[in-house]
């Protein structure tokens, strides 16, 4: 098997599994051979330069790129010990047990409320009592509720950047998924913002399993448990954070982090 | 390792670097400035070696103060951040090894024209020279970035540990012999320690070398030489 990720594998438990993953745009091949696990509530970070792979990889684990055509995955990505690649795989499901958070915020143009609301109707059929407590909780996991408790009923495009960047989070986890997978959440945001978004990785984690895209190493370094370093479609390296950030084993890897790239 | 992608990054580490080899040269003249002054009894070789610690305070000022500002700047990782860490770290051995050398010059001061005793003195050459081999060993290894010859120091200093327990046992020896040999002994006694502390400081830089080269941490426990204080030479009735 190539592309293990040099023995740096925990003895953990895994909750997304990814083995021999190649992923194709057309004739392209951008995923060359990947294996990497993804542990149960840890958080896993993805860097690597642009065009390197990262967020193509993240797309594959919610099969988001089913979306487009002409894109295809090959391997696998075991959800729990089940293929999520499999053509029999429910989609909608997946993507609620798969949560995604975007680099740009994107609420709905609606209510604070329905931003919630609507997902959760999606899959629950749940009385207004019910669902209003479904609501104020993701509101609160994602550490937004103080700020919109008074306004529920405002457009989710008349808030900051960052509060709608954790409105989408309070979405993702209003439908209680397994995983979240976050692709530059925090790229669009001031600092401030950008520590809220940290803060409240680290506390959903206690819940979830958590894949972060970065481009900010600095934010890999903080949030993360575990990093995976790619390049050019390949993963060059996965270790526990602490050790790519002191003393990563590959000479690539390490030239990427210090800033000495090309 | 190729240049960072900026330039200024580059500077500021290789000004690091530059600073540390100024140190160690400093540290290792003032060791042997302070030894010599010692046996041959040169005040004016003593008080400019006291003088010269000054330079060495200043330079670990300027290192520490450069390495925050690095860190602060361009939030250092692997390779950098090892860099920056073994330069504050070596910084502050170097540092004391310039205060313990000025100590052995100001007890060169203070024995002053006291008789001095040669055979007392040989044992403590040979412990000098250990020590200045170690320190070397050590500054050429960070200088080299050369982890192997690190390690060597990190296991040569038993060699110096042992020594010191044999000049511990001749100054006693000494000093029951002739009372008169006392004072002189005494003093020769702590110089015998600070020359030992200046192993250990040795030791720190070639743990600090291993980590800057390897990432990887020396275990804690060195291999160590018999205490002094074990089989002291007993006195007759």
């Amino acid at each position: 098997m190539t592309n293990t990720p040099n023995g740096k594998a925990a003895d953990l438990p895994t909750k997304i599994s990814v083995k021999d993953l190649r992923f194709f745009y057309a004739s392209h091949l951008a995923l060359k051979s990947i294996n990497v696990p993804l542990y149960t509530n840890k958080v896993t970070a993805l860097i690597g330069p642009s065009g390197c792979g990262k967020s193509t990889l993240l797309r594959v684990l919610n099969r988001m790129y089913d979306l487009y055509p002409r894109q295809r995955a090959e391997g696998e990505v075991l959800l729990d010990g089940e293929n999520i690649l499999d053509q029999k795989q429910d989609l909608n499901l997946l993507r609620a047990r798969v949560g995604m958070v975007f680099q740009k915020p994107t609420p709905f143009p609606m209510s604070i409320y329905d931003n919630i609301a609507f997902g959760i109707k999606l899959y629950e059929k749940l009385p207004k009592s019910e669902l209003d407590g479904r609501v104020e909780n993701a509101l609160r996991g994602a550490a937004i509720w103080d700020e919109v408790r008074d306004k529920l009923s405002a457009s989710g495009l008349s808030l900051s950047g960052g509060q709608q960047q954790r409105l989408c989070i309070a979405r993702t986890v209003a439908i209680h998924p397994e995983v979240i997978l976050f692709d530059e959440p925090c790229s669009a945001l001031d600092p401030i913002s950008t520590a809220k978004v940290e803060e409240l990785i680290d506390e959903l984690k206690e819940k979830y399993t958590i894949a972060i895209v970065t481009h900010n190493m600095q934010q890999a370094a903080r949030v993360s448990e575990y990093t995976a370093f790619m390049y050019l479609g390949e993963l060059v390296e996965f270790a526990p954070t602490t050790q790519i950030f002191t003393a990563p084993e590959n000479p690539r890897t390490q030239n990427y982090i210090t800033g000495r790239f090309g | 390792m190729t240049d960072h992608t900026v330039r200024s990054y580059d500077i500021e580490l290789e000004a690091l670097g530059r600073k540390i080899a100024e140190m160690g040269g400093i540290a290792e003249k003032m060791l042997s400035d302070a030894m010599d002054s010692l046996a041959t009894h040169d005040s004016n070789l003593a008080r400019s070696t006291v003088a010269s610690d000054l330079r060495l305070d200043i330079l670990q000022r300027e290192i520490e103060e450069q390495a925050i500002m690095t860190i602060a700047r361009r939030q250092p990782f692997a390779a950098d951040l090892r860099e920056i860490v073994a330069a504050i770290r070596i910084s502050g051995d170097l540092e004391r090894v310039g205060d313990l050398a000025k100590n052995i010059a100001k007890r060169a001061l203070k024995l002053g024209a006291e008789t001095r005793m040669q055979r007392a003195i040989v044992g403590l050459k040979s412990m000098h020279e250990t020590a200045a081999m170690l320190l070397k060993d050590a500054l050429d290894a960070y200088a080299m970035r050369d982890a192997e010859r690190a390690r060597q120091v990190w296991t040569n200093d038993v060699e110096l540990d042992a020594l010191e327990d044999s000049v511990f046992r001749d100054l006693l020896t000494f000093m029951m012999e002739d009372p008169r040999n006392i004072s002189f002994c005494a003093h020769l006694l702590f110089v015998s320690k600070n020359i030992e502390r200046i192993g250990d400081h040795s030791t720190n830089i070639a743990e600090t070398v291993v980590y800057l080269v390897t990432g990887e941490v020396l275990p804690m426990d060195r291999p160590k030489g018999p205490s002094p204080a074990s089989d002291l030479p007993q006195i007759s009735k």
